[in-house]
């Protein structure tokens, strides 16, 4: 029942500007999720609208389970109600005119399926997301929560091959986005559904995904396991996006495998770790998360001397401006007490496997 | 003190307008007295239901009701049928010239009712009509008949298409294009998506549309004494205004007629706000919408060919009609050939109107009581919409509920009742051109309030507090701070006031004199004449005046756009 997406080369031209997808490959094997994640105007939505059948691509083909649906070269576009998934929208766009049951058994009402089937179904769905005391009220009467549960229910009674998910939990408040979000993945994992979905939050992305898509003005940049992306990211761009924002520019002296020493500048170096093929003397970026940079406890190669900039107490955590090789870095430490003074030089250490170098190509602005 | 005196005085004049002449009206439907003859002393002692009850029973009434309800039934069946296709078109296809369709769409909205009329007696007449006559040229037995309960349906249904259109295509705008998709996402086709989901949505705005273009109907009387009067087909305008006209008139009967027109007119009014007011299906969502427009393939042409039928249906075949009786010498045309001979035309019916002295008076009283109905139903628009909004004095709402009251009486039933309010009162104002001027302020005030009311809202609380604090008093705020940010829109309230005045024919029916007959009266009296040619030359000549006034309203009203971009940062 559920099935696997393949996308190929997929590609999306508007009338004007450049394409919002530009040769996008990926595929999403049966019961997987996987998240698409970028900032916005990055192509996910579009990506992910172009697999619905609600955006034509002007490229590449698209198949669920091993059926073309899409394929402009060949002249394939099959309407999206053929093609059999289910959508959840950001805006929900459950039925304003019906009540909770009449949004859910909707789509039966399109397929051949009896009534008793049909309303079997129905409770079924509505027991998967909690909402079978609610059946008959109005949708309008729900809170926010409550409508995406029903255009989940809404998604999945007709059990699709493919569930697409378009940034679901945007519109709902923090608290209760949390709590959604982790009874989505539950509720996913529970029916096997084969799902994509689209969101620029990280954290969202990591929670839900199987493997995350990391994507940039119309481009897949990484696909990966969210472990891969958080500790492997293919480009500075991932990097930044997934959180290591601080950068530092330098010179590779020598390589070794995995690590190498940089020059950053008056003879000091350091080690780095390296996922590409680097020659020596090329010029490098160096990206590093805030939290991994220990001040105070000198410990390893990579230890320097930085001055404390400044201070922001934000409780669990304190946030810390300093300056090292004439760089302003941000570093954070966790913990309820914040130790440091502002103005005191003290010792700082980088851990190498936390230093990722990557081929210095001219400026790169951070969405 | 002086906010007591203030909302006393704005009282009074509503009062004076508006509850005066609707309580003579009544008056006059309960009492069998003449005021004229009788006065008003004695009227007020023959008070009684019994000539109300007569007027009910009289089987000509309720054959005028009976025929109102047809028609405005039936024309609201065909306005919605057109306007929700319209707006689903330019809304939600991708019909080639969209724009120019849309804004073909509220064309009619501009015709004088009796100027739309005119061109369709010319065109429909049974014997003598152009469509006839291009039917016989073709050698087809068709024939057309527009002077009966069908032609009267018909014109009413394309002429008031606009107002369902409005409602419309403004709903479909706003709504969330994800609900649609949702529907496709679940396998419905484009027509059930169409009809489960697209319409239900949109109801509450189809009901008001509808309800709207069918009150509009009830008290439009120009359409229907063209077209009903060679074959006695009266509805309530029509019948109210023969009463009048008898000899003796029948005054009272005429007030009972249009207490029963204003009755069926407030019912609707009062529905279509509780539909207006109630549950809107507006959904929350976190971006702008991108407009989705469905893919019609080769059936674009179909939808765009639909449009251009409709705008030859309502602008050019009558603009036609209009043009060819009215530059033509006689109207009999025998066949297609005689159409196009030159010699046939000429500018004899212009020479003709204007040598009669009544068409350059009626034009100047049109434009004077305009002028007054502008300038002063502006102010008192303004002092109103203030007043209301604005402030938090005691009887603001007494002033809101008089001043909106208007908009559930019908045009001519206010002439109807100013006639009543002032024909017994020697020296009076019957008779001068205030009559009507004042008729038509209270006529257009919950318009005019309502217009002027948003050109103000815009215009941020805190600018007048800041003024305020400033040491300035309210009046000196409003003169330094609010006319100033407010003059676009307000120029723009009192120029639709002129243009609606000007055009206004049903209240001025009843109260003009040979001193004061403006245009709209003065084009009814040539068609009554019988001189189709006359009556088609001083229809162009309103039409193209009212053109170029409204061409004029529109681009004051863009300075008042531009405006508010400034104000609302």
């Amino acid at each position: 029942m559920t099935a696997t997406l393949e996308v190929t080369e997929l590609r999306k031209q508007f009338a004007i500007g450049r394409p919002a997808i530009d040769g996008v490959s990926f595929s999403v094997p049966a019961g997987e999720i996987v998240v698409l994640l970028g900032p916005s105007g990055c192509g996910k939505t579009t990506t992910l609208r172009c697999v619905a059948g609600l955006e034509h691509p002007t490229g590449g083909e698209i198949s669920i389970s091993g059926k073309v649906v899409s394929s402009p070269e060949r002249g394939v576009l099959v309407p999206p109600r053929s093609r059999d998934l289910g959508m959840v929208f950001q805006s929900y766009a459950v039925w304003p005119h019906m009540t909770v049951r009449q949004n859910v058994i909707y789509p039966l009402k399109h397929r051949n399926i009896s009534r008793a089937d049909a309303n079997r179904k129905v409770e079924e769905a509505l027991a998967l997301v909690g909402l079978s005391e609610y059946a008959d009220r109005p949708v309008v009467a729900l809170s926010g929560g409550q409508m995406q549960r029903v255009a989940l229910a809404r998604s999945m009674v007709y059990r699709p091959q493919l569930l697409l998910l378009d940034e679901p939990l945007s519109n709902l408040d923090a608290k209760l986005r949390l709590r959604l979000r982790d009874d989505l993945r539950v509720i996913l994992k529970q029916t096997g559904m084969t799902a994509l979905y689209v969101t620029h939050d990280q954290a969202e992305a990591v929670v839900l995904g199987d493997r995350i898509g990391v994507m940039r003005n119309g481009k897949l940049l990484q696909m990966d396991s969210p472990d891969a992306i958080y500790n492997r990211p293919a480009d500075l761009f991932v990097a930044n996006f997934t959180g290591a924002t601080n950068e530092l520019a330098g010179t590779l002296v020598t390589c070794n495998g995995q690590y190498g020493v940089v020059d950053f500048g008056d003879g000091r170096q350091g080690e780095v770790a390296l996922f590409h093929e680097l020659a020596p003397d090329q010029k490098v970026r160096v990206a590093l998360r805030p939290e991994n940079i220990a001040i105070g406890r000198p410990n390893g190669v990579n230890t320097f001397s930085a001055k404390v900039l400044d201070r922001r107490y934000q409780g669990t955590q304190t946030a810390y401006g300093i300056e090292l090789f004439g760089k302003r870095l941000e570093a954070i430490e966790l913990g309820t007490a914040a130790r440091h003074q502002v103005g005191v030089e003290a010792p700082v250490s980088l851990p190498r496997e936390c230093l990722w170098a990557y081929r210095d190509s001219g400026p790169v602005s951070h969405e | 003190m002086f906010t007591g005196l203030w909302v006393a005085a704005l009282l009074v004049i509503l009062a004076f307008l508006v509850i005066y002449p609707v309580l003579m009206l009544l008056l006059g439907a309960l009492t069998d007295t003449n005021p004229v003859v009788d006065g008003l002393s004695r009227s007020l002692s023959h008070l009684s239901v019994a000539n109300f009850l007569t007027v009910l029973a009289n089987p000509n009434v309720g054959e005028a009701l009976l025929n109102t309800l047809i028609a405005c039934g039936g024309g609201t069946a065909i306005a919605v049928a057109i306007g929700l296709f319209f707006s689903w078109i330019v809304v939600r296809t991708n019909t080639p010239f969209k724009g120019f369709i849309a804004a073909a769409s509220i064309l009619p909205l501009f015709a004088p009712p009796l100027v739309a009329g005119v061109a369709w007696a010319i065109l429909g007449s049974p014997k003598t009509g152009l469509i006839n006559t291009m039917f016989k040229w073709i050698g087809s037995d068709l024939r057309v008949d527009l002077y009966s309960m069908w032609g009267l349906v018909f014109v009413f249904g394309i002429y008031y298409a606009p107002y369902v259109y409005m409602f419309t295509a403004s709903a479909l705008r706003n709504m969330d294009p994800s609900l649609e998709e949702a529907a496709e996402i679940s396998g419905a086709s484009a027509f059930s998506t169409l009809f489960t989901v697209t319409f239900p949505l949109i109801m509450p705005a189809i009901v008001s549309g509808m309800l709207l273009s069918f009150i509009v109907m009830l008290g439009i009387y120009g359409i229907p004494a063209v077209l009903g009067a060679p074959t006695n087909l009266n509805v309530l305008t029509t019948y109210i205004f023969k009463l009048t006209n008898w000899s003796p008139p029948l005054y009272n009967t005429a007030a009972a007629v249009a207490i029963i027109l204003m009755v069926v007119t407030g019912l609707l009014v009062y529905l279509q706000q509780r539909v207006l007011s109630g549950r809107s299906y507006t959904t929350v969502a976190g971006k702008a919408f991108r407009p989705r427009s469905l893919d019609l393939g080769p059936w674009r042409w179909f939808t765009f060919a639909i449009g251009m039928l409709y705008l030859l249906v309502v602008v050019v075949l009558p603009s036609l009609a209009l043009i060819v009786a009215a530059f033509r010498k006689f109207m009999f045309i025998r066949d297609v050939a005689s159409l196009f001979d030159m010699r046939q035309y000429s500018l004899v019916h212009f020479e003709s109107i204007f040598d009669n002295p009544l068409t350059m008076r009626s034009i100047y009283n049109a434009v004077e009581v305009g002028v007054i109905t502008a300038v002063v139903g502006g102010a008192l628009a303004f002092a109103i919409g203030y007043t209301i909004h604005r402030t938090r004095v005691a009887g603001r709402g007494t002033i809101d509920l008089i001043s909106t009251l208007p908009v559930a009486i019908p045009g001519l039933v206010v002439g109807v009742a100013y006639l009543w309010a002032w024909i017994g009162i020697p020296g009076g104002l019957y008779g001068t051109i205030w009559i009507l001027a004042l008729a038509f302020i209270a006529r257009f005030m919950p318009d005019t309030v309502k217009a002027l009311s948003t050109s103000f809202l815009q215009i941020h609380r805190e600018l007048e507090e800041a003024a305020w604090v400033c040491g300035k008093g309210m009046l000196g705020t409003i003169r330094t701070i609010v006319l100033p940010l407010a003059s676009p829109g307000v120029l723009a309230a009192m120029t639709l006031l002129f243009v609606l005045a000007i055009r206004e024919l049903g209240s001025s029916l009843f109260l003009y004199t040979s001193n004061t007959m403006v245009m709209s009266v003065l084009l009814l009296d040539y068609y009554e004449g019988g001189n189709i040619g006359k009556t088609a030359a001083f229809s162009l000549v309103q039409t193209v005046l009212l053109g170029v006034l409204i061409g004029g309203a529109n681009w004051l009203s863009r300075g008042a756009a531009q405006g508010n971009v400034a104000r609302t940062g």
